[in-house]
Parts: structure tokens; C-alpha cells; sequence
């Protein structure tokens, strides 16, 4: 009797459970799934109150070494759309996809959105061996780094959006466009403001800011990796400093989860300013938005120039 | 001199018609240059539009084929392949080019140094040995399914043999959201089980999985369903359910066909920006071992036999876990996790019918390159009875050199359940892996 009494209260709270979840969930919208928080935040600018938008990596971890939680495992699970930025840039996103199970993303469905589609990449390497470390096979994966390409990546949401839902078309594509105007008006903005540092030798704890440097005709003379991937060695950082004292650099760049000894020890020997940027929307949390990260990466970038003295060269 | 100014305006207004008479065309002339000049400058913006795109078509035409150059390469066998087992993510074409249809093959050694104050001559002691190699294979089977297989070699001296250690193919999108697994896999069950050897932080299992399961772990064929439970609150719960051959003899009874039942619930909890905390709950039912006898001190045996109807499922073990990540800025790290299993047997076949064990591990990652940790275990083990159980202590030390090799060094006291003698280890353990290789999704 008692038994029977505890099945039938299982199965109501389940039946409960099972009907408040499929509810929530049929609220018309779109559940799409970003690998990135600063994918989610295009496809936000992109598609606004049509979507559900989720970011996957937390944006103060390194986005190679991200660790998929049972969190990200549901959301994929339960996503309507994935979008990722292609390459070799999540390492995890196929094991996440395995852990899921959503047959919506398997094969090259139209659920997928990659958005490195139409990127000009760069340093695509013409041999492949883990002898040089960490590398990527189909080019620089970092390409988020650059304005021009979220213009590119808003195009490819709008338009991976408007496949999946046609009705919405003409608001994505145009919702793109304005978002695309935006940053065309903020590049002029951020490129007369980093225009005296034109030319200028920087280093960068990992090669994940060529894009940036190209956009910004920054040249990038070195690594602190001395493989993409590989830790310091102390060997390594001498040569750096020989480097930096050769090239007059003046400016390093490091992102947020890279480790602070090796570049504040390169600073203390050289003088070099050691500058924080980042590449993911809400780190710091004050870059709400991936214009707002720009601006914030722009302005330090230019008080680490100016503290350091101006153009150092070029 | 009223004539004059007479004159003089009238050649004023003269002059003036004269020059808005001229003007008139030169206007029309610059109407119309500046409607030639708009022309140009939209037929301009064409023109720059066309280029641009020419010139991003070829930038992908160049990316196509930089990458089709790679596959080749690939395919010449003078380049490692990367990891892109991925069926969803690459563009059209790519994943042709680089991979074709192999799967991802990588190879992982592990080898292990020890020195022990235990005397006895077992495999590993005082010895540096090729503790493992794992072969594996991985890729979609087709739109639904994928298969993954990992074959172990081991340098044992009295076992050295091949080992199917995995193989097991994963169908996904069953009825109600269910994926199924079939085949030989490590049970779900816990955390550090599911792990092969060469993830664990530590350069063994804790006391209680190899007690209870043996050296490497529970792995055994069987056929596996998981799903997510729904719920309001929108929480992660994942269930999984196994039946397995019963041939782990460590705690069931070693037939085959007497199945082990296992099911495992995890559920996920987001506690702040930095921290998260995974709880999971385990129940194990299983058949006792057969009738055993058993040599007594005195030179005896006595025969140790089931009680009439206490054998079907006499086995069962309940197990909890908890696991608390707390990220640090830099990219440092701190896991604190523990797992807790005991039994309850209705049979004496071991001498012990209430075995149970735990461990703790605190692991702390404090740079890219080095983490540091030290595991606690306890067990109540399966055949000693009474007394106090075998305690441990392990503190260990990592040097992550890349991510496809790791150095591991650890030191080992422990005081074992029975009053046998105190052993203190050393382990040296370096880790080594080459090809296209992921672990799944824990």
C-alpha cells in the first residue's frame, strides 16, 4: 500500500516536472547555444528577442582548455542551433557534442553555424607536426580578435539564422547590417586612435592576437610561448628579452588565464609595459558587450603605448 | 552727374544680365559633371564591392585548398593528423580533405618507475616498467552513431598481454532523448573510474576502486542508457543505467552470466561565477561469489557456502561523489574531490560483509606548468575482517610539459588494514601521447 503510494507520487512529481519543463521551453524562441560569450553576444545583436542565447566556455578560462560541465551537456542537448567558431578553436566541442547526443548537430546539418566561414585566415600551416607545438592545423583560430571579421560573423549568424528560421529572415540580415554599420563607425574610431602606434614590435604571451595586431598595423615580434601551447622555458624567456631590448618593444600583451610571472619578470628586465586584453565578453565583467570589450582592449592598449613613452619605433 | 550714375547703372545691369546669362550653362555643365562623377562614383562602388568579393571567394578557395594541401600531407603519412573527428563542425569539404574517412588514431604510454619497502617481488617493484600503452580509435560511424576502442598493451612480466580495454559503439537520438551505448566500457560509476589510467591526477586508482573493482577499475561489456532528467528548474541531472557481464570477481560473483546493475545520477550546481559543485549517487547490485574454500591458519579449509536464498543479488553497493571546482584568475585551479562506496552483503563469502572505503584529493593547479595534491584514502577492505582499516596517504606532484606529456611524482604511506607492515612508495610516472586523442566529456 505503502509502495503504491510512492509510485503514484513519483510519477506526479515527474509528470509535473516533465510538462513545467517542456513549458518553459516552448516559449517560441530559439535555444541556440554559443561556444563562445562573445558569439552569444553577436547572435544576441543579431536575432535579439527571437533567441534564447547560451554561452558554453566561461569567459575567464582559456578557450583550448575549456572543461564542458553537465550544465553545457543539457543546454547542447536541449539546443536548437550551435554556433561555434569553427577551426580547431574548441578542442572540447566534439567530445561536448558526443556528451549531448542532439542529432540536430550531427553531419554538416544546418543546426551548426560556423562562423569562421568567408574569414580571411591567417597563418595556415604548410606542415602539421605537434613539433611545433600546439598548433592549428587550419590556420590561426583567434580570428575574433579583429573588428572586421565580427562583421563577417554577425553576417554568418544572420544568415545561419535566417536558414533555420526563413520567417525571421529580413530582421536578422537587417538587425546584421546595423550591427555591422555600428562596428564600421567604432573601427574608424579605434584605428585613429591607435594610429600613432602604427608599426609599433609587440609580444604576446600566446599567438592569439595577429588579427588584432594586422587590423591594427601592430607587429608582432615574438611569443612568450616559445610553441603555441608550450609554457615558458627560461631559455626562452632570455631570448625574449635579448628580443625586446633589440626591437624596442615596449608593450606586451597577455590575456586574462595567461600566467603573470613570466611576462612581469620580462617587464621588470626590460621596462616593457605588460598589458591584459581580452578576447571573451564579460571579462572584465564591465565588457558587457563585445563593442564595449573592444573599446576597453583599444583604451588599454593605448594607455600601455603612452605610459611607455609613445611609438617606440616604426 | 545724375547722367553718370544713370550710366553707370545701366552698364552695371548690363554687365550683370551679361554674366547670369553666362553663368546659366557653366551650371548646367557642373550639373552635369557632378551627375557623371556620382555615376562613377557608384559604378566605383560596384566595382570595389565585386572586387571584394572576388576577393574573399579566393580567400576561401586558398583555405580549401591550404587545407586540402594538409590532408594530402596527411594522407603521405609526413604529418600528424589533428584531432577533427567532428562530424558538425567543419565546413563543406573539410573534414574530407584531412581526414577522409580514418578514424582518429592515438597512441599513450605510461611509464611508471617505483621503489617500495614492500619485499616481495610483485610486478613494478623496484623496477621501471612500461606500465601501459593504449592504442585507440575514434570516429563517427555514420549520421547517428559513432564507435570509439581502446586496445591496452601492458609489459606486465606474468600477464604481459593485449587488453580490449574499450570498445564500444554510441547511438544517439533513441526514443525519449536516450543514448545508448553497447559494447566494453568503464562503468559509470563515481568519477575516477570512468578515467583510464592516464588521467588520473594520481599515478594509481584510490584503495577503494582497486579493493572493490580491481587494479584498473570496473570496465566490463554491457549495454548502457543515459539521459537527462527533465525538471522545472532546468538543473542537470543525468542518469545513466548499465547492465554489465558479472565477471569482476573482486566484489560480485565473477560469472559472466550473472549481470551487475548499475545506475549512476549526476546532478550539477553552478554555486558562483568561479565555483562549481557536481554531486553524484551510485547503486551497484550484483551476484555473490560462489562458494569458496578457504584456508585457515592452522592448515585447515573451511568451506564458506550461501545462505538458501540470499545469493540473488546479495551484492550491493551504494556510493556517493563530490566534486567541488573552484577557478582561479591565471588560469589556476583548485578540485577537491571524493567518493565514498561501501557495501552491504548478505553472504560471508569475503571476510569482510561490510566493506567500505572513501578518498579525498585536493588538487591544486598553481601555473600552466605544475600542479600539486595529495589523496587520502580510507578502506574498510573486502578480506580483512575487524581491525582497522588501510589508511594512506599520498601526495604527489605534476609537470604539465605539454598537453600531450606530463610528468608525475608521487609519494605513497601507508598503514594497511590486518597489522601488516607499513609501506612507504615512491612513483615516478611520465606520460606520453601522440596522434589525434580526446577524453570525453566527464
Amino acid at each position: 500500500m505503502i509502495n503504491k503510494k510512492i509510485f503514484t507520487l513519483a510519477l506526479f512529481i515527474s509528470g509535473v516536472a516533465l510538462i513545467s519543463n517542456q513549458v518553459l521551453y516552448a516559449a517560441g524562441k530559439l535555444n541556440v547555444v554559443a561556444t563562445t560569450t562573445a558569439l552569444a553576444d553577436i547572435a544576441n545583436e543579431v536575432a535579439q528577442d527571437k533567441i534564447h542565447a547560451y554561452a558554453i566556455a566561461s569567459p575567464k578560462q582559456n578557450i583550448h582548455h575549456y572543461a564542458p560541465t553537465p550544465k553545457d551537456v543539457l543546454k547542447v542537448k536541449k539546443a536548437d542551433v550551435l554556433i561555434h567558431e569553427g577551426l580547431d578553436l574548441e578542442a572540447w566541442r566534439q567530445p561536448l557534442l558526443d556528451a549531448a547526443g542532439n542529432t540536430r548537430f550531427l553531419g554538416e546539418g544546418q543546426s551548426s553555424i560556423d562562423v569562421s566561414r568567408g574569414i580571411p585566415l591567417l597563418e595556415v600551416p604548410t606542415s602539421l607536426s605537434r613539433a611545433g607545438g600546439d598548433i592549428h592545423a587550419f590556420g590561426n583560430p583567434h580570428y575574433i580578435s579583429d573588428p572586421e571579421n565580427a562583421k563577417i560573423i554577425a553576417t554568418n549568424i544572420a544568415e545561419g539564422l535566417a536558414r533555420i528560421a526563413p520567417e525571421n529572415a529580413d530582421f536578422f540580415m537587417k538587425n546584421a547590417e546595423a550591427f555591422n554599420r555600428k562596428m564600421d563607425e567604432k573601427i574608424k574610431t579605434w584605428k585613429a586612435r591607435l594610429v600613432r602606434f602604427s608599426g609599433a614590435p609587440i609580444i604576446t604571451y600566446h599567438r592569439s592576437w595577429s588579427y588584432f595586431a594586422k587590423e591594427f598595423g601592430l607587429q608582432i615580434v615574438g611569443e612568450i610561448e616559445p610553441k603555441p601551447g608550450i609554457p615558458p622555458t627560461a631559455k626562452h624567456l632570455a631570448e625574449i628579452i635579448q628580443l625586446i631590448r633589440e626591437k624596442k618593444v615596449t608593450v606586451i600583451i597577455k590575456e586574462p588565464f595567461e600566467d603573470t610571472q613570466a611576462p612581469k619578470k620580462i617587464a621588470k628586465e626590460t621596462g616593457a609595459q605588460v598589458v591584459t586584453l581580452s578576447q571573451a565578453v564579460g571579462e572584465p565583467k564591465s565588457a558587457k558587450d563585445y563593442l564595449s570589450l573592444m573599446d576597453q582592449n583599444v583604451s588599454l592598449l593605448q594607455e600601455a603605448f603612452e605610459r611607455a613613452g609613445g611609438k617606440s619605433n616604426g | 552727374m545724375r547722367l553718370h550714375q544713370w550710366l553707370f547703372s545701366l552698364l552695371l545691369f548690363l554687365f550683370v544680365s551679361t554674366q547670369a546669362q553666362a553663368a546659366d550653362p557653366q551650371i548646367e555643365i557642373l550639373k552635369n559633371n557632378m551627375a557623371q562623377l556620382q555615376q562613377s562614383m557608384q559604378s566605383l562602388r560596384n566595382n570595389m564591392s565585386d572586387l571584394k568579393m572576388t576577393v574573399e571567394n579566393q580567400n576561401e578557395v586558398i583555405r580549401q585548398q591550404s587545407i586540402q594541401i594538409a590532408g594530402l600531407r596527411n594522407e603521405r603519412g609526413t604529418a600528424a593528423q589533428p584531432s577533427q573527428s567532428g562530424v558538425a563542425a567543419l565546413p563543406s569539404g573539410i573534414q574530407k580533405a584531412v581526414g577522409g574517412f580514418n578514424p582518429d588514431i592515438a597512441v599513450v604510454g605510461t611509464t611508471q618507475a617505483k621503489l617500495t619497502q614492500n619485499k616481495s617481488d610483485a610486478d613494478g617493484n623496484n623496477a621501471i616498467t612500461l606500465k601501459e600503452l593504449e592504442l585507440n580509435f575514434s570516429q563517427v560511424v555514420d549520421p547517428f552513431s559513432r564507435m570509439d576502442a581502446v586496445i591496452s598493451f601492458n609489459d606486465s612480466l606474468e600477464t604481459q598481454n593485449a587488453n580490449i580495454e574499450e570498445a564500444y559503439y554510441t547511438r544517439w537520438g533513441l526514443p525519449f532523448g536516450f543514448t545508448g551505448q553497447i559494447g566494453k566500457f568503464r562503468a559509470d560509476i563515481g568519477k575516477e573510474n570512468l578515467l583510464h589510467a592516464h588521467q588520473l591526477e594520481t599515478v594509481d586508482y584510490p584503495f577503494v576502486i582497486r579493493d572493490f573493482f580491481g587494479d584498473e577499475g570496473l570496465a566490463s561489456s554491457g549495454l548502457r542508457l543515459k539521459n537527462e532528467i527533465p525538471n522545472p528548474w532546468d538543473l542537470p541531472l543525468e542518469i545513466s543505467g548499465e547492465i554489465l557481464r558479472g565477471n569482476n570477481g573482486n566484489s560480485f560473483s565473477g560469472i559472466s552470466r550473472t549481470p551487475i546493475f548499475d545506475t549512476h545520477l549526476k546532478s550539477f550546481f553552478q554555486t558562483t561565477d568561479d565555483t562549481n559543485l557536481e554531486l553524484g549517487l551510485t547503486t551497484m547490485f550484483g551476484d555473490e561469489n560462489p562458494p569458496l574454500r578457504v584456508l585457515n591458519g592452522d592448515g585447515t579449509f573451511t568451506d564458506i557456502t550461501r545462505s538458501q536464498g540470499t545469493d540473488r543479488f546479495g551484492v550491493k553497493i551504494f556510493g556517493g561523489d563530490a566534486t567541488f571546482n573552484w577557478f582561479l584568475p591565471e588560469g589556476k585551479k583548485v578540485v577537491c574531490q571524493n567518493e565514498l562506496y561501501f557495501q552491504n552483503r548478505t553472504d560471508l563469502v569475503h571476510l569482510n560483509d561490510d566493506p567500505w572505503g572513501f578518498y579525498s584529493l585536493v588538487d591544486y593547479k598553481f601555473s600552466e606548468k605544475f600542479s600539486t595534491g595529495v589523496r587520502f584514502d580510507y578502506l574498510n577492505p573486502l578480506d580483512v575482517g575487524g581491525g582497522h582499516g588501510t589508511t594512506s596517504v599520498s601526495p604527489y606532484f605534476i609537470f604539465w610539459q605539454s598537453e600531450f606529456a606530463d610528468m608525475k611524482l608521487q609519494y605513497t604511506h601507508t598503514v594497511p588494514a590486518g597489522g601488516e607492515k607499513t609501506d612507504n612508495s615512491a612513483f615516478f610516472v611520465v606520460d606520453f601521447m601522440i596522434g589525434a586523442h580526446k577524453h570525453a566529456v566527464q
